[in-house]
């Protein structure tokens, strides 16, 4: 069973290229892939990831997730998921998903009185939820903070 | 006294001029219901009021208790007291419903001077609203509007804006998409909020709404501008005679 979680932000005109590598040698081994990309302001994101099922690794799975969010419009995310199957009976799935945090989203959490930078990171947070949840609550913390001063100023 | 006076409003959405010269008076405590059709500028004149990014000013004024707030920031009207309930609540994945109506309110308590409310003492002043709204106590554990059906979504604006007890409460289309039972529980909702000072704008195409939340006054908005302004009687003599037969006072 391997499992690899990940958040990656990039801002001003960073470009990220990260991923993982799942290799799968024994019978019946699993893995879960769970990246999340936030692009900012011209910051551009790339997942690369290989998912490679050994002959020997009959009835190995793997479930990859894929999902980017972005801020502003001058920015990019790109997906490429390597797939080497080598065994017939393995279950390989993938999930890639955009989504871009839009002015309605902002305004409506502005109506309800949530000023502007406080609205973003709530979006972020929640975007990235399912990843820190993985993590033990001091780390949790940390890597909330730290997204937030990364992306401090990114917005508006 | 008057809450909300807007005077000869000057509006555009893109390059398109949509309130030409709006003036509206809005009283303490009264429910004033616009009505008016397709195009008129109904949902500009909520946009306009709350300060979206869609609409532009171009001559005229909101007075708010009696101070200009179109300079104002969005989430400054909010927290002032202005609330909006969307035609249209928009989805945030992601984003738990419970944590978001805990931090609207505790940004409106904060701004009041008042204490913020911890989780737990948060989910006690909530229970109450849930059940009259007949909502399931797993809708503020879910993601904010995210797979909310039509009804759900209205019932959730009605919960913040219970929650968030403003002053002033504009409804655009509240009943748009609802179902009898719906209807019925967001109308309740509403009327809880009636204690004689909250003022109500409610915007909507068809009379239904009206039988459950008993108007003060009747607008009815045509081109941009309020071209009559009546008691409830309006809205008999709208149904008979549409808004073609009414005429420009």
């Amino acid at each position: 069973m391997g499992e690899f979680y990940s958040v990656a932000v990039t801002t001003l005109a960073q470009q990220a290229d990260t991923g993982t590598k799942m290799i799968h040698i024994g019978k019946n081994t699993s893995s879960t892939i769970i990246s999340k990309g936030i692009s900012a302001m011209k910051g551009q994101n790339t997942y690369r990831g290989l998912v490679k099922i050994a002959a020997s690794a009959v009835g190995a799975r793997n479930y990859s997730e894929c999902d980017s969010l972005l801020i502003g419009s001058n920015c990019g995310a790109h997906t490429f998921p390597y797939l080497e199957t080598k065994d017939n009976v393995g279950q390989v799935e993938h999930e890639a998903t955009t989504s871009k945090i839009s002015d309605e989203q902002l305004f409506y959490l502005r109506q309800r009185g949530v000023n502007e930078e406080d609205a973003v990171s709530m979006i972020v947070h929640g975007f990235c939820k399912q990843v820190f949840s993985q993590l033990p609550m001091e780390y949790a913390v940390e890597a909330k903070a730290l997204l937030e001063l990364t992306l401090e100023g990114s917005v508006g | 006294m008057i809450t909300l006076d807007i005077k000869d409003l000057h509006a555009k959405i893109g390059d398109k001029e949509i309130l030409k010269g709006l003036n509206l008076q809005l009283e303490a405590g009264k429910v004033h219901a616009i009505m008016g059709p397709n195009g008129a500028g109904k949902s500009t004149l909520s946009k306009a009021i709350v300060g979206h990014y869609d609409v532009e000013i171009t001559a005229g004024d909101i007075l708010y208790k009696g101070k200009s707030i179109i300079e104002m920031e969005a989430e400054e009207r909010a927290l002032e007291g202005i609330f909006l309930s969307f035609q249209h609540p928009v989805e945030i994945p992601g984003v738990n419903n419970a944590y978001f109506l805990r931090t609207a309110l505790n940004a409106k308590r904060k701004h009041e001077g008042k204490e913020e409310l911890n989780a737990a003492e948060f989910l006690r002043a909530m229970k109450g609203h849930l059940e009259a709204l007949g909502m399931k106590s797993d809708m503020i554990s879910r993601s904010l509007n995210e797979g909310f059906s039509g009804g759900e979504k209205k019932r959730n604006e009605i919960l913040q804006m219970l929650i968030l007890e403003p002053e002033v409460i504009i409804l655009d289309e509240i009943d748009s998409g609802l179902d009898i039972d719906a209807l019925r529980a967001v109308s309740e909702g509403i009327n809880k909020m009636k204690d004689g000072k909250r003022t109500f704008l409610v915007i909507t195409h068809y009379s239904r709404i009206l039988d459950y939340i008993e108007p003060d006054y009747i607008h009815v908005l045509k081109e941009g501008k309020v071209i009559k302004t009546a008691g409830v009687e309006l809205v008999a003599k709208l149904e008979a005679d549409g808004y073609d037969g009414i005429v420009e006072e």
